[in-house]
Order: structure tokens, then C-alpha cells, then sequence
């Protein structure tokens, strides 16, 4: 068993050894796997045929008895096309009533007759033809998520088709001469804008009052107060001028520029929301996935695929190669490599056989295991990580907003300009001082000041989704701007999965390269990773071929063994011993005798080597112990780069691994990381212990992680960031996602986000200069109404494409310039 | 003129006409998704 097992990886699509996303292989390994090997495990979508597993994505129809209406998000599709194709692959399966699947958001509606056909069979016949059905666990949001939806695009009509009609009724005011326009017309224009006026109010307007409302009663100030006072004074006195022309507030109106103001905030607001659309579109499948499923064994040997979270303690569970442990067990029969990078940040592979224990989370990569369940559900080590980060999530130190700090100061000082005019004013002439104090609650009304922020982040959002990075949370980017330290995971986030060799030790008299030759010998007939590094290691000196294994045997998680000879001079290097059939070229009477030689753990070879650890590789051949290889990670080619140009940016650079502190320390020196930052052997709870000290010492601290044990400290930080690959854990706390696996995005975002709150501070320093002006000339009666709205419309233009330019320049172009602009903190020596 | 005293309210009752038409496409879910929409008209199957 366990020897059909190790060829398994050598005929599957994805190997997890070259494979450097393992994350991501985590959530879909058990279905890759499945189609590719021999020995099939079911589909995985077979745990969607129990009906326990059904509420999570569908509801069942009303009136109609065994029908389901199922939500899922469909893989794989790239244009309107596409969306018909799976369509009609859906309604041609007997039993399913109707199909629906929207190319935008890439979801699919199915209902369907749970007696004539069961949802593996339908996700089955999408799958064949190269879409891939996820249930969409998230469909009880769903709806809220397209009422909200259409509300905001509801909203935004109303504003923009009552904005242009007013703007209709407003131009006669605007260029008549004197004398043209009777004033019953005007009456009757003002009297249309007012009615056009009310729906945009009363519709448009509702988030801004409510959420002013609610910042009231939270006895805080933030940007929609101001905003609201502003509407709700304009509209006030805009209609006190429509039907009281000579009553106290005068009779100047502002509909024009109340709904155009109202109409820009609006279309802020939609397109922040379509961005956040797209954005949880490109993580639609982390989040929604296929449930982990399992293979249980029943007391009489059968065997049946149930949902992971439906494993109970005492269960017996057939682990393949490339699944993941549902619950913390114990090896009852098997041998195999496990990963445990993802829980503990430990980054080679872990060696286990009966009686060992097994970490639910971590990832079986070599045999198939029959393991006993010891602990499940809330008792598992993983159970204890998500509680942690659940409770770290909560405490997130949240850094002001800018715009948000300045509306105290801005609201206090336009109420205090009003009401300093009214009080000078009011003994001469009553009626003179209320129109000047309405005139400056208008003219202040702070249109381009709420505009400022969102227009940037927008745009610089925008450029970073073009560039791989999704950003989760707006916010996120203003923090960032502010960040002074970047505490970065090692394994997966700084390291790839990938070995290489580091030194030998041999017996006296043999030489490193022969005994590195007759290991790769062995090594070349396994994806093991300690294996590809000697391979790789032979091939640099060109000497692969020169040793041949035959009867190769290996034992997962522990090692190799085999007979080695030398092989003919002339047949070096052309032989590629693992895709070739050694019997049938070797030529057995060229070399010299074949010797048994073992290659793997020092237990595997026999030697009692107290040195030993799971960083070194043993070989032995019948005299025993011959030479020990020495390996370490390696550290993904842009990591340097990237701790060099964050460091030269003035940020200090950290190092939180769970690893052993031998490998942390290699990686901080390579990575020229200061040895008091790093830290090794770290559980989850020691990182967010460091980072909570740090952050004490006044850090504004942004996270890079990819492992399950980092969530706890990316939801602490204040700033998270993690890769297209990380765990789905980690990825649900970020707040910024990179896809791709380029460490350089991170130095890019950053460069970004100080740009963007560059152009913030512009903006709003424009904004507060434009109402400072604006203030004096009210209160002389310099202002007309009409030069209000102008200055309002233009004022809030300028903002606007000043943030645009943030959005402006092409990708390699605008790097280059972010380089340039960033200067001299990017000076390098 | 005159005729504008006419004209201007019934402006004004095709605006909220108008705003009607968009309220029940919205409702209606019209402009949930807009790209598969077009290309549903090159579907051959018999509906």
C-alpha cells in the first residue's frame, strides 16, 4: 500500500512538492487528488448528497416539498458564454427544475427535486466540463447583499435623474437678463425644483441622516454630521425661500447645489460598493468552499465520506495522501510525512506511524493513514487558534480616521462662525443676522471635505486590484500609511516549501560528491522534498546518471532503499532515472556490484546519531552510516529585496516563525533582520503576545502571514496582510490580500498607501481652504447663490481629479515612479 | 408662453414617471446582472 501510494504524486496534475501554494492545495487536495489518482477516494462532493449539509446553501422552496433552491458560486467562467454553457449543463440534468447563473458575479441559482436527483450529481456534470460548483455558504448574506444592492443603485438614480431635471429649472435663473424671467415663472421654476428636490431627501439622502443620527446618540463626531447639517440646512432654507421669499432666511435657493452635492456623494458611495463587490467576487472561493470531507470506516471495514465537522471522537478515518486531518487523532496503521507548517510554522515534514499523534489542520503528504479521532470539534489545536484570533479580532486597535478627526474641529468651527455672525448682526437688524448665518451653514456645507478621502482610496484601490492586491477594508490603507513596523511569518510567507542542500558530512574516505551521487541515485525516485534538493543539488555538478538505483522501495516518512551501482561512463547524465524504467536500460555489466543503500531518517538507516534532526538526511549502505546531507529552506528569491527596501523605507522589520530557532536565525541573517527581531518557536499565542508588546511600545505594526497559526496576530495587527495562497483562516483577516505569491506587492502597497494620504491631506487642505475663503465673503454678502453652487461643483471637481491621478499611471510606470517619488528613503547605498 | 406653465408640471410628472420605470426594473431585478443578459438572445435551445 504504502508503495503504490508514494508513486501517486508522480502521476497527479499538481504535485505538492513543486507546488509551492500548499494553502490553497489544502482546500482543494482532496478532490485534485481524487480525480488523479489510482486508488480513488470519492468525490468530495459526495458529503453534499446529506441532507444535514443542504440549509448551509439552499433553502427549500416554499409550497413545494423536497425542492431546493441552491446557491453556488461557479469557477472557471470567463464570459456571458460561459454562464449559458453551465446553464444548459444544469438544466439538462433530470430532476433539476430551473437554472440561473450571473456572469458578473460569477453565482448560480439551481432548483431542484432532492427526489429525482441529489447535488453531487448536478456539481458532477459542471465539473466534467471544467467549471467547478462551490455551494455559496454564504447565501443567507446573499440577499441582503442584493437588497443593499439595489437600494444603493436606487438611490443613486433618484439623486442623479432629479439632479439633472433641477439643474433644468435652475439654468433660466442662472443666464436670464433681468427682466426676462417674470416672477411668476421663477416662482414656478423654484416650485418644481423644490418638488424634484424632495425624493432625492427623502430617498437619496437616508444613509447620511442615519448614520449622523447614529453618531449622535454614540455622542461622536464623524464626516456625515457636518454632511447632514448641511443638507438639512440648504433644503430648510432653500425651501423657506421657495415659499416665503420674504420671510427671514431670504430668498436665494439651493437645490441645484444641494443635489448635485448629494448626487456626488452618492456616486462615491456606488462605486465604493461595486469595489467591494469585485473584491469579495476574486475570494469568493476562498470563503466558499466545498465542506472538508473525510472517508470514515465502519466497523465492518466499509467505508463512507461524510462532512468533517460530523467526525466524532472515536471515529475510525482513512486519511489519503494530499488531505488534510479533519480532528486531532492517532495513527493507527500507515506511515506517511505530515505538514504541520500551517499550525505551527514548523516547516519540514513531520514523520508518523502507528501510534503517533496527528494535528487536526495539518496535511498528509506522503501514505494513506488509518487514524482513531482523539479530539474533535472545539477540543482540537486548531479549535484553540480560531478562538484566539476570534478574541484578538475583537481588540483590534483601530487608528483614527483623518477625515473623521477633522469634522470635530470643522463642524465646532462653522457653528461658531454662524453663530458669531448671528450675535453681531442680531441687535441692528434680526432678519439680516438669520440670513447670514444660513448663508455660512451653506456655503460650508462640507461637499469636496467628505469627498476627499473615499475619491482617493477609490483610486488607489482601484490600481492595486489591477495589481494583484484585493483591498478588504478601505480603511486599511490609511493605517497602512501610517505603519512603523512589518512583522512578517517565515515559512510560506518569507521561505518557499522547497530544500536545498547546505553542507555533507562523509566517512573518512569517501568523497561528498560520490556519496551525493549515490544518494541522488535513491532520491531521484521520490517528490519527497528532502529528495528534489539532493537531486537538484547533483544536477548543479552535472553528475545525475552517473549512479543508478534499481529496487527502489520507500517507506513514507522515512525513507528510501534500494540497490546502487555505478553506471557505465558513457551513459552519465542522460538517464532520467524517475521517468524511465530502470531495469530495462540499466546495463548491469558495466559497474561495479549493486550495494544496498539506505536513504532517509537516521532511525531509517540504522545509526544512532544523537545530531540528527529532521533538517538532515542520512545515507548507509552495508558498512553502516556513510553520510549525513545537511539541508535548509530556501527563501523565496524577492524576499531580500523586500526586508531591504521596507528597512530602507525607514520601517523595522520583525520576525515571528514557529519553526525551530536554528532555521529562523539562518533566515534572519540572510534576510538581514536584526537577531532580536526574530524570533523562533513562537505558538500562535506567543505571537500575538509580541505583537500586543510591540504595539504597546506605540507600533503601528502591519502583519504578513500565510499559516493558520498566523490569524490570531493578523487579526491583532493593525494592518493584515496575507497571499492568494495562505490559509483560508488567514486570509478571512486580512485586510489586504496579494494574489500571487510576489513579496514586492507588499513594498508597492505601502509606497501606495503613503501616496494616497498624501493626496488626502491635498485634498483636504484644499477643502478647509476653499470653506475658509468662502466664510468671510458670506457673511459681506460677497456670495451669491449661484457662485456658491459654482464654487461647491468645482471645488468638490478638483478633489476629485486629484485623487484620479492616483489611478492615473500603468503598472510598471507608476512603480518606477512611486521609486522616484519616494526618494530618498529608497537611496540605496 | 404661456404653454410653460403647463409644460413645467408635466416635467415634473415624468420625472416621477420615469423614476417609477426605474424603481420596478430595479425591483425587478433588472440590473442585477447586465452582461449575460445581452448574450441570452443567442441561446438556440426552444424556451
Amino acid at each position: 500500500m504504502s508503495n503504490a501510494a508514494c508513486y501517486v504524486p508522480l502521476s497527479a496534475p499538481r504535485s505538492w512538492a513543486t507546488d509551492t501554494s500548499a494553502g490553497s492545495l489544502a482546500l482543494i487536495g482532496p478532490s485534485t487528488v481524487a480525480a488523479a489518482s489510482a486508488s480513488t477516494p470519492a468525490p468530495a462532493f459526495a458529503a453534499l448528497n446529506d441532507p444535514q449539509e443542504w440549509p448551509a446553501f439552499s433553502k427549500e422552496v416554499t409550497g413545494c416539498e423536497g425542492v431546493w433552491e441552491s446557491h453556488l458560486v461557479v469557477q472557471g467562467m470567463h464570459c456571458a458564454a460561459c454562464a449559458m454553457t453551465v446553464e444548459q449543463l444544469l438544466r439538462q440534468v433530470p430532476g433539476v427544475r430551473s437554472a440561473r447563473v450571473n456572469a458578473a458575479s460569477q453565482r448560480a441559482s439551481v432548483v431542484w427535486d432532492s427526489a429525482r436527483v441529489l447535488p453531487a450529481q448536478w456539481m458532477g456534470r459542471a465539473q466534467v466540463q471544467g467549471y467547478a460548483l462551490l455551494p455559496a455558504n454564504d447565501a443567507f448574506a446573499i440577499d441582503t447583499r442584493r437588497k443593499e444592492r439595489r437600494a444603493a443603485l436606487w438611490r443613486w438614480l433618484v439623486a442623479g435623474l432629479c439632479m439633472m431635471q433641477v439643474m433644468m429649472y435652475a439654468y433660466p435663473a442662472y443666464t436670464a437678463a433681468p427682466g426676462d424671467l417674470s416672477g411668476e415663472m421663477e416662482q414656478l421654476l423654484r416650485w418644481a425644483s423644490w418638488v424634484l428636490s424632495l425624493p432625492v431627501l427623502l430617498f437619496s439622502c437616508g444613509p447620511f441622516f442615519s448614520s449622523a443620527w447614529r453618531d449622535l446618540l454614540a455622542r461622536r463626531i464623524g464626516m456625515d454630521l457636518p454632511v447632514a447639517l448641511g443638507i438639512a440646512v440648504t433644503f430648510a432654507v432653500s425651501s423657506a425661500g421657495t415659499f416665503e421669499p420674504s420671510g427671514p432666511f431670504g430668498r436665494e435657493v439651493y437645490f441645484d447645489s444641494l443635489t448635485m452635492f448629494v448626487f456626488f456623494l452618492l456616486s462615491g458611495r456606488w462605486l465604493e460598493l461595486r469595489l467591494r463587490e469585485r473584491t469579495a467576487g476574486a475570494l469568493d472561493a476562498v470563503f466558499n468552499r466545498l465542506p472538508d470531507s473525510v472517508e470514515r470506516l465502519g466497523a465492518d471495514g466499509s467505508a463512507e465520506r461524510i462532512a468533517a465537522r460530523r467526525v466524532r471522537v472515536g471515529d475510525v478515518l482513512r486519511v489519503y495522501a494530499g488531505e488534510t486531518f479533519p480532528a486531532d487523532s492517532v495513527v493507527l496503521e500507515g506511515s506517511s510525512a505530515v505538514d504541520e507548517a500551517m499550525l505551527t510554522g514548523e516547516s519540514r515534514p513531520l514523520p508518523r506511524g502507528p501510534g503517533d499523534s496527528v494535528l487536526a489542520g495539518s496535511h498528509n503528504l506522503a501514505g494513506t493513514l488509518r487514524v482513531r479521532v482523539d479530539k474533535a470539534g472545539k477540543d482540537t489545536r486548531f479549535a484553540a487558534i480560531v478562538a484566539l484570533m476570534h478574541s484578538a479580532a475583537t481588540e483590534q486597535p483601530q487608528v483614527a480616521r483623518l477625515a473623521d478627526r477633522m469634522a470635530k474641529p470643522f463642524l465646532i468651527g462653522v457653528l461658531l462662525a454662524a453663530g458669531l455672525v448671528a450675535l453681531w448682526w442680531w441687535p441692528r437688524d434680526p432678519a439680516h443676522a438669520m440670513m447670514l448665518a444660513v448663508a455660512v451653514l451653506v456655503v460650508t456645507c462640507p461637499c469636496a471635505l467628505s469627498l476627499a478621502t473615499p475619491a482617493a482610496m477609490l483610486a488607489a484601490a482601484g490600481r492595486l486590484a489591477t495589481d494583484g492586491v484585493l483591498v478588504r477594508r478601505l480603511q486599511a490603507l490609511e493605517t497602512l500609511a501610517k505603519v512603523d513596523t512589518v512583522v512578517f511569518d517565515k515559512t510560506g510567507t518569507l521561505s518557499s516549501d522547497a530544500q536545498q542542500l547546505d553542507s555533507a558530512q562523509c566517512r573518512p574516505g569517501t568523497h561528498p560528491d560520490d556519496a551525493l551521487a549515490l544518494a541522488a541515485a535513491l532520491a531521484s525516485h521520490s517528490r519527497h522534498p528532502a529528495a528534489r534538493a539532493l537531486c537538484e543539488a547533483v544536477q548543479a555538478t552535472a553528475q545525475l546518471g552517473i549512479c543508478q538505483a534499481i529496487a527502489v522501495q520507500e517507506t513514507a516518512g522515512q525513507g528510501l532503499s534500494g540497490q546502487v551501482m555505478r553506471a557505465s561512463a558513457g551513459r552519465g547524465g542522460h538517464l532520467d532515472a524517475a521517468h524511465c524504467d530502470t531495469d530495462a536500460v540499466f546495463d548491469v555489466g558495466s559497474g561495479e556490484a549493486p550495494r544496498a543503500m539506505r536513504l532517509g531518517t537516521a532511525a531509517f538507516c540504522g545509526v544512532a546519531d544523537a545530531q540528527s534532526d529532521s533538517s538532515s538526511v542520512m545515507l548507509a549502505d552495508d558498512q553502516g552510516w556513510m553520510a549525513t546531507f545537511q539541508l535548509r529552506e530556501v527563501l523565496r528569491p524577492d524576499a531580500h529585496s523586500c526586508v531591504q527596501d521596507l528597512q530602507s523605507m525607514g520601517l523595522k522589520v520583525h520576525l515571528l516563525s514557529g519553526d525551530a530557532p536554528g532555521p529562523v536565525a539562518l533566515a534572519a541573517a540572510q534576510l538581514g533582520i536584526a537577531p532580536e527581531r526574530a524570533h523562533a518557536r513562537c505558538t500562535p499565542a506567543d505571537k500575538l503576545a509580541r505583537l500586543r508588546q510591540l504595539q504597546s511600545q506605540g507600533a503601528t505594526a502591519a502583519m504578513v502571514g500565510d499559516g493558520m497559526n498566523d490569524a490570531p496576530v493578523l487579526a491583532g495587527a493593525h494592518v493584515a496582510f496575507a497571499f492568494g495562497n495562505a490559509s483560508s483562516l488567514a486570509q478571512s483577516q486580512a485586510d489586504l490580500v496579494v494574489l500571487g505569491s510576489a513579496l514586492g506587492a507588499i513594498t508597492d502597497t505601502l509606497v501606495l498607501a503613503r501616496k494616497t494620504m498624501r493626496v488626502v491631506r491635498q485634498n483636504l487642505l484644499w477643502a478647509l481652504l476653499y470653506n475658509a475663503a468662502c466664510v468671510p465673503l458670506a457673511v459681506a454678502g460677497f456670495l451669491p447663490a449661484w457662485l456658491a453652487g459654482l464654487g461647491m461643483a468645482s471645488s468638490s471637481l478638483l478633489v476629485v481629479a486629484n485623487a484620479a491621478r492616483l489611478a492615473r499611471s500603468s503598472q510598471t510606470d507608476s512603480a518606477m515612479q512611486a521609486l522616484q517619488n519616494s526618494k530618498p528613503v529608497f537611496a540605496r547605498p | 408662453m404661456d404653454i410653460l406653465y403647463l409644460l413645467i408640471p408635466l416635467s415634473v410628472s415624468l420625472v416621477f414617471f420615469i423614476l417609477g420605470g426605474l424603481w420596478w426594473a430595479i425591483d425587478r431585478g433588472q440590473f442585477d446582472d447586465i452582461e449575460s443578459e445581452g448574450a441570452r438572445i443567442l441561446e438556440d435551445e426552444a424556451m
